[in-house]
């Protein structure tokens, strides 16, 4: 691309953000982003592998030219003092911030119908959800407002969006990514992610933010990804299909759609193999007790003594962090915040926390036993329905939480995970997931090349 | 309900978060449907059986610490403009007990 066509692509990116206005996926205002899109395409260097791509960020990652409010009151209009390492990586190598993606408040839900700034709209179905936390950015990308995203998983905050949204998303390896500017929930579990409008968008972002950073330590001693070449078939991979993740209530598109992916992948040459992950069905309960007591001190931080807003009117320093946080924080961000602190407080330590902590460590042991087995990846249904109905879930938190059943077991095992459209159901989008090992992303996105070309996405199941 | 409005109100205070009185036994009803939903951790058995198990992620010992040298601060603007108030060097709270509201020392 020539400098003169970079500046045409970002004033375009720049009015397809303003048309997709109508989804509430984006918080920065057309306008700025306008702005901050022709400086940037005027200022950007020529070399990147990234040279001129519009990318959208998720607003729980610090940036020096917007603010960052995690979706919530208690951070409104805050300015960060830094940039996260996957920002600046992203410029270095030739992309454009285009702006701050809505999310749920400090990434918890599964609906983005928890941001203090209104819910985002499903592209494809106003009336439905686009799926969270990472609802904003999936959505802009489902729109063709641009072409890449970062997100960011807990439990499944990349690949449940992109499974709703008809997009490809990635959760890398815990460890693969820098965290550094990543506004903590659960520190155990976060990881930046990548949503795309093919595998090869959302890989080559991943390869630019992979790799060592001093500035975490949670972040391994590794060299960026190398991405993989397309193959053109996939002789001499092993699948596995864990019956668990094909329970008798699973939506009935879902399972067709998974059902012709399959036969794809061993159309392709590919080795499928039958293999159980017997613990499955504690994810969801273990999650949410770790993810909760994680959050329950990271947000202790948000106390209106540093950061963002603070109540007025308060007279001591107990009721300063009291108002302050119960009016900054909407209502299942304190959910969670109380059951943190209620799993964590004396007498039911052993009981829940204690009890999850156990069941994480034979949840990666299930992924363990199926690996050393001879299985290189694992291929499930990314979510057990398609996207539902706004309002539908709101009222009852635990079948909520159940959206992430098939996602949350790569969040507290740490294995890297990948959603790719598999086709649809009744015009709303299915999502397959494939599960790698440890660092072998490049495996993962081998074989949803190969799905990526010998399906058609858009296909009804 | 294994969750009452009284705890919600004592964890609350734990969580350092005003909760009001009215939206107590809602929360408390919610906190019920969630806690007796993960109590199902403690009928899945397997006694002590996930202390021997390997668990993928790294463990605090596993982390790489950095040379403990002083490096410039990577903060592009000042602390103070983050901070709802900031004064000489401190972030500027409410003085501890009772005073005239909007009263502010360092």
């Amino acid at each position: 691309m020539t400098e003169v066509e970079v500046l045409a692509a970002a004033k375009a990116t720049a009015t397809r953000l303003s048309k997709a206005k109508r989804l509430n996926a984006l918080l920065t205002p057309p306008a700025v982003v306008r702005k901050s899109l022709v400086a940037q395409a005027k200022a950007v260097r020529a070399s990147g592998v990234l040279y001129g791509m519009p990318v959208a960020v998720k607003d729980n990652i610090c940036t020096l030219d917007f603010p960052t409010t995690c979706g919530s009151k208690i951070l409104e209009g805050y300015q960060s003092p830094y940039e996260a390492t996957v920002v600046t990586r992203l410029k270095a190598a030739g992309a454009l911030i285009a702006g701050k993606a809505n999310l749920d408040e400090f990434a918890m839900g599964s609906s983005t119908e928890h941001s203090a700034y209104g819910r985002v709209l499903h592209p494809l179905d106003r009336t439905r959800v686009p799926g969270g936390s990472s609802g904003g950015s999936a959505a802009l990308v489902a729109a063709g407002a641009v072409p890449a995203a970062l997100g960011s998983e807990t439990g499944g905050s990349v690949r449940q969006p992109a499974a709703f949204c008809g997009v490809v998303g990635i959760k890398p390896t815990y460890g693969r990514v820098s965290r550094y500017g990543l506004v903590a929930f659960g520190s155990s579990l976060d990881q930046v992610g990548v949503l795309g409008r093919s595998v090869h968008d959302a890989a080559r972002v991943l390869s630019v933010i992979s790799g060592r950073d001093q500035r975490d330590n949670t972040c391994e001693d590794r060299d960026s990804l190398r991405l993989p070449t397309v193959p053109e078939r996939l002789e001499g991979f092993v699948i596995g299909i864990p019956k668990e993740y094909f329970p008798v209530d699973l939506h009935p598109g879902v399972r067709r759609a998974c059902d012709r992916a399959i036969r794809a992948l061993k159309d392709l040459g590919a080795a499928i193999r039958d293999v159980s992950l017997p613990h499955t069905a504690y994810a969801i309960p273990t999650y949410y007790v770790i993810a909760p007591a994680e959050a329950s001190s990271n947000l202790a931080r948000f106390d209106g003594v540093r950061y963002g807003s603070r109540a007025a009117g308060v007279t001591t320093l107990a009721d300063l962090y009291r108002q302050t946080r119960g009016a900054g924080f909407g209502p299942e961000v304190q959910r969670r915040i109380l059951v943190g602190t209620y799993v964590l407080s004396s007498g039911y330590y052993d009981a829940y926390y204690r009890k999850a902590q156990q069941m994480r460590a034979l949840l990666a042991q299930d992924f363990r036993n199926v690996f050393d087995r001879g299985v290189d990846l694992i291929f499930t249904p990314t979510t057990p329905t398609v996207a539902f109905k706004a309002g539908e879930r709101t009222k009852d938190p635990v079948a909520m939480y159940l959206a992430d059943c098939f996602t949350a077991p790569a969040n507290l095992t740490g294995v890297p995970a990948m959603s790719l459209p598999i086709g649809r159901v009744k015009g709303l989008p299915v999502g397959g997931q494939f599960i790698g090992q440890p660092f072998l992303e490049d495996d993962m996105i081998e074989a949803a090349y190969a799905l990526e070309r010998a399906i058609s996405g858009t296909d009804e199941a | 309900m294994s969750v009452t409005p009284e705890e919600v109100r004592q964890i609350a205070k734990l969580a350092e978060l005003s909760v009001d009185e009215e939206h107590l036994p809602e929360l408390a009803a919610q906190m019920s449907r969630i806690v007796d939903y993960i109590a199902q951790l403690g009928e899945a058995g397997g006694g002590g059986a996930g202390d021997h198990a390997k668990p993928f992620i790294p463990g605090p010992d596993a982390i790489r610490l950095r040379e403990d040298v002083v490096a410039p601060q990577p903060l592009e603007g000042k602390i103070s403009d983050f901070a709802p108030a900031f004064r000489d060097g401190f972030f500027v709270v409410p003085k501890l007990g009772a005073f005239d509201a909007g009263e502010e020392t360092a």
